[in-house]
């Protein structure tokens, strides 16, 4: 055991500032408990609204603000990584180093599973795939920064909670609603996280399902409406043509359903964490939050994942002809044999 | 004893809405039985059963999550 080790707990080096923090944790919590927040489901505007000439009514909300910076992380990560590998590139490194090494390897990750699914169909597909996984992905993944949905502007509210200063200019919310001097107030955060706000998942499922249209357009031409008005069989095969028209009206309500669950789920899974946050940080103070903080971590992760894989999936089954299927029925098959 | 029969409506509407999640439940665990099965038998094609898992479970849980909205919308915007 060297002396390195030895410093070591549970994987973790300096553990006395572990306890530090758990206690200052405990004793922080006992002097100002924190409030359950106000639960809200459409955004919070932090300017007043403007009547634009085609738009309507328009005011910069907390969930915008959380796109920009969520655009910001994305194009800082960008530009590092070509950065950085054109500098590995003109030292004659054959491999890039730190998170651009990373962010290739998560890349190669995504190109090869678009390729099992898409086939030749790969390049134009995977940029769909990659961009929409890393917006969701990031955007997801701001709900863990401490700050976000807890920092803003206070307004006064008749189901708030009383203030107390701090310092100059910062306010902290107090939790005791009995001697409420200064009048009760409610907070609106600068950021809310992205996917809270149903307006960014639906924008997000629209841009995927009509992209999915497009790229079948692209690949069969005209032909590819045959998926949803399938009238080719409708009389030569009395009984099957019928049953195959059936599944092509089919197929044109479940492109409709497909917006739905997709913005649906991104949105369940996000608010309903943010939601859990807050009431478990509300119920059980400390050290509680941590392990829902990690449970929040894989969530945002695995929705990153599945809704950009559910448009690569979609899109590579729209440039697939479906001339085959003609072939599927029993005489057919019984020919063949 | 506070509140009022519109607010019990709420909080008891919405866990109903939420007795949705049991099928989403039963068909999650449906689904990663089947696949881990798959995967026990031949490991070769571990990647691609667990792409297709993921999608199977995401297809399971968005009807859960359906009820989630509804529960939450009964909740926070009133109906």
């Amino acid at each position: 055991m060297t002396a390195s080790s030895n410093n070591r707990i549970l994987g973790i080096k300096n553990r006395y500032l572990v306890l530090v923090l758990l206690i200052g944790w405990a004793v922080a919590y006992n002097i100002m408990p924190p409030v359950l927040v106000h639960i809200q489901l459409p955004p919070e505007e932090l300017t007043h609204p403007v009547q634009l000439p085609i738009l309507g009514k328009f005011a910069f909300t907390n969930t915008m603000a959380a796109m920009l910076l969520a655009d910001l992380i994305l194009l800082v990560l960008a530009f590092a990584f070509s950065r950085s590998a054109r500098a590995a590139l003109a030292a004659g490194a054959r491999a890039i180093s730190g998170v651009s090494g990373a962010l290739e390897a998560l890349m190669e990750a995504l190109y090869g599973l678009t390729e099992t699914n898409a086939g030749r169909w790969t390049r134009e597909i995977f940029p769909w795939f990659a961009t929409i996984m890393l917006v969701v992905l990031v955007n997801n993944w701001l709900e863990l920064i401490p700050g976000v949905d807890s920092i803003g502007i206070l307004h006064a509210d008749e189901h708030g909670y009383p203030v107390q200063e701090l310092a100059f200019g910062t306010t902290l919310v107090a939790g005791d609603a009995h001697h409420a001097a200064g009048g009760l107030f409610g907070l609106v955060p600068f950021v809310r996280v992205n996917s809270t706000d149903l307006n960014f998942t639906v924008a997000l499922a629209l841009i995927a399902v009509v992209m999915v249209q497009v790229f079948g357009i692209r690949a069969l031409g005209v032909g590819y409406f045959k998926k949803f008005w399938n009238t080719s069989t409708l009389f030569t095969k009395p009984m099957f043509g019928v049953i195959d028209f059936g599944v092509g009206l089919l197929e044109l309500v479940s492109e409709f359903s497909k917006i739905l669950s997709f913005s649906f789920r991104l949105f369940g899974n996000v608010f309903a964490g943010s939601v859990l946050l807050f009431v478990i940080g509300f119920l059980v103070p400390s050290f509680a939050q941590t392990i829902f903080l990690m449970l929040e971590f894989g969530v945002g992760l695995i929705q990153a994942v599945v809704f950009g894989m559910l448009t690569m999936v979609f899109m590579s089954q729209a440039v697939v002809s479906h001339h085959g299927d003609e072939h599927a029925d029993p005489e057919g098959a019984a020919a063949q044999h | 004893m506070e509140g009022n029969i519109y607010q019990m409506g709420q909080v008891i509407g919405a866990g109903l809405a939420m007795m949705g999640a049991i099928g989403a439940g039963a068909g999650i665990g449906i689904v990663v039985s089947g696949a881990v099965q798959a995967m026990g038998r031949n490991p070769d094609f571990a990647g691609t059963i667990q792409t297709n898992m993921i999608l199977g479970i995401a297809f399971a849980e968005s009807i859960a999550i359906y009820c989630l909205v509804v529960a939450l919308l009964i909740l926070f915007v009133g109906v």
